[in-house]
């Protein structure tokens, strides 16, 4: 035990203190908090621990290794650049519920064993985000089954320390807690779902926080686990073709977190040091690169109150500070040379190659065809080009694009430094991304997908749909428990009109909230059917 | 019909290049000594994703206020 002070508490603490604050000291508190943060997590260093004993059971609150000093990093980094982001935003509940979730990704981090793991993980629920009931059922349901399994493994002997481990029918259960909060096809939905519904300040913090917490919950309890290379390749394949068919921006880019990570999760799956460290990379560049894009699509939404293609055009010239960065972000996710994802995406794909997964190799470089189509081509021209609308816009305030140029800056460091980052990887890297084979290649790739791109370009615009996902089986399956808690309340020859209303709360709740009452309905009793479901299923592994 | 010529013209490039400075060091596998393997997957494989989500978009989508 030394004197460390842990990071996730001063966000936690800042979460208070943003709470109670008013008027011209919370500007001073937002910008204080994060930058406290940030430095804290720079001066930690091995072997920098803190335990506590809570029960009788030692907890491992802080421990500091090159993975955990890596992730916690790019999220104070990142925590900084959106605190800076949504300086402008009134009200505390935005902020406060910020910080508390940066405090607790940063929690899970630098956790060293399984229960402080779980407590922190279970704190990310984005409550105050408005980012959607469905995601808190999903995510109680990760929970539960993420317990059931720490529990389970516990009782068969398993240490409780946070380490590799082997695949048994107890870490099956923490392995689909942690696909779930990856966003691993078919248990991606809550991602697509809620993203684009959150705030744009709160759109930035869970696209850098949420999946990547669980791609490092993966890489450091399940490294070299076959099932997810394929699970990988199978995630960057499927975010790249429902982004085709989305009209809404932040929904498009919700798709490629999907197929971003999944570049992390097959890396992780591979399991060499060449694989991890790649993962890690991607991880670190996701999050700078993901994270200005999501600040990109936030001002023109902030700006125009518009967030779908079929209504966006012609931007360009009334946000052209907004245009360069995002397409800064766009380069970078497009592995364009000289950014940061030029690097980091070819750690994973080499990997792949080293280990002769040839097919593995050429469906990743398919899945950066995609990436490149939608993120660098379709949703630039169709905003910021193609038929200008009757919009009236304009850059965003200062703060924002200060976020936004800070985040731009990373991501072109990384990218014509790469050693920069291979210093902070966990793993030795001698990978040189800048040849001239890798360079032309890339270009090639780039410039034959630009050319599909302008052949295609009729067939590319934005259509005034939406895109049934995997998550139309729960809803489906709410419709079915609609029809039932009605025909329940009708047939009940004594069912009182309360018993009624009872029922058709909870439909409305397990449906599509239609109204405010719903909403907070569903929060409520949300979590606790997930979780209730989860553990009847542990009950059931348990029995078996 | 402007900027197909421009991109034609600079995927062009980009093979001779590869061609004159990386084909002569080239290792095995056989695509890493082609030049252009990357231009064309880089067509062929747009193509491909528009074309396959395209299809799967005629059962999946459906207009905004549709009440599934």
């Amino acid at each position: 035990m030394t004197d460390a002070v842990h990071p996730a508490f001063v966000y936690l603490a800042g979460a208070v203190l943003v709470a109670v604050t008013s008027g011209r000291w919370r500007p001073a508190v937002i910008l204080t908090v994060p930058a406290v943060a940030l430095a804290v997590v720079a001066s930690l260093s091995d072997p920098v621990e803190l335990r506590t004993v809570v029960f009788g059971q030692e907890l491992h609150l802080l421990r500091v290794d090159a993975w955990s000093r890596l992730f916690g990093l790019v999220f104070a980094v990142t925590g900084l650049l959106g605190s800076v982001y949504g300086l402008h935003v009134r009200g505390r509940g935005p902020h406060a519920a910020a910080f508390a979730y940066a405090g607790s990704a940063l929690g899970v981090v630098f956790a060293g064993d399984l229960l402080t793991l779980f407590v922190f993980f279970q704190r990310r629920a984005p409550r105050a985000l408005g980012a959607g009931y469905r995601y808190l059922l999903v995510h109680g349901f990760g929970g539960a089954a993420l317990l059931g399994g720490i529990i389970l493994h516990a009782a068969d002997g398993g240490t409780l320390a946070f380490g590799a481990m082997s695949l048994t029918g107890a870490t099956a259960l923490i392995l689909l807690g942690f696909a779930i909060n990856a966003a691993i096809p078919p248990l991606h939905a809550w991602l697509t779902d809620a993203y684009p519904e959150a705030t744009v300040i709160g759109a930035v913090f869970l696209s850098a926080f949420t999946t990547k917490t669980a791609v490092y919950a993966l890489a450091r309890g399940f490294p070299g686990e076959p099932l997810l290379v394929w699970a990988g390749v199978a995630m960057a394949l499927y975010g790249v073709v429902f982004a085709v068919l989305e009209n809404d921006i932040r929904r498009l880019l919700a798709y490629h977190i999907v197929s971003q990570v999944g570049y992390m999760v097959c890396g992780i799956g591979i399991g060499t040091p060449l694989a991890l460290a790649g993962a890690a990379a991607h991880a670190f560049s996701h999050i700078l690169y993901k994270g200005l894009l999501f600040m990109g699509t936030g001002a023109v939404l902030e700006m125009t109150g518009r967030s779908r293609l079929t209504e966006l055009g012609g931007l360009a010239r009334l946000m052209p500070w907004t245009l360069a960065f995002y397409t800064v972000g766009a380069f970078s996710i497009s592995g364009v040379p000289l950014f940061n994802g030029f690097v980091s995406k070819a750690l994973v794909v080499a990997a792949a190659e080293h280990e002769h997964l040839v097919v593995v190799e050429w469906l990743l470089i398919l899945a950066s065809i995609g990436t490149f189509l939608h993120t660098g081509l379709k949703l630039p021209w169709f905003t910021f080009f193609a038929a200008p609308r009757a919009l009236r816009a304009t850059d965003p305030p200062l703060n924002m694009r200060v976020a936004m140029a800070g985040a731009a800056a990373l991501c072109v460091l990384f990218g014509v430094a790469p050693e920069l980052l291979y210093r902070l990887l966990p793993y030795p890297v001698t990978y040189a991304p800048y040849t001239g084979a890798h360079v032309l290649t890339t270009l090639q790739l780039l410039l034959g997908t630009a050319l599909g791109f302008a052949w295609l370009l009729p067939k590319l615009g934005g259509e005034p749909t939406v895109t049934y996902d995997t998550d139309w089986f729960y809803r489906r399956g709410a419709a079915l428990a609609i029809a039932g808690c009605r025909a329940a309340a009708t047939m009940a020859a004594h069912s009182s009109a309360a018993t009624a209303a009872a029922g058709d709360r909870l439909a409305a709740a397990l449906w599509r909230p239609g109204g405010r009452a719903a909403d907070l309905a569903a929060a409520r009793i949300g979590p606790w059917i997930a979780a209730g479901v989860g553990v009847l299923v542990v009950l059931v592994l348990l029995l078996a | 019909m402007r900027v197909t010529g421009a991109l034609l013209l600079a995927m062009a490039g980009a093979v001779v290049l590869e061609w004159a400075l990386v084909r002569p060091a080239a290792e095995p596998p056989w695509w890493h000594g082609t030049p252009g393997v990357q231009a064309v997957y880089g067509v062929v494989g747009c193509v491909a994703i528009v074309l396959v989500s395209k299809w799967l978009g005629r059962w999946l989508q459906r207009p905004e206020d549709a009440d599934d």
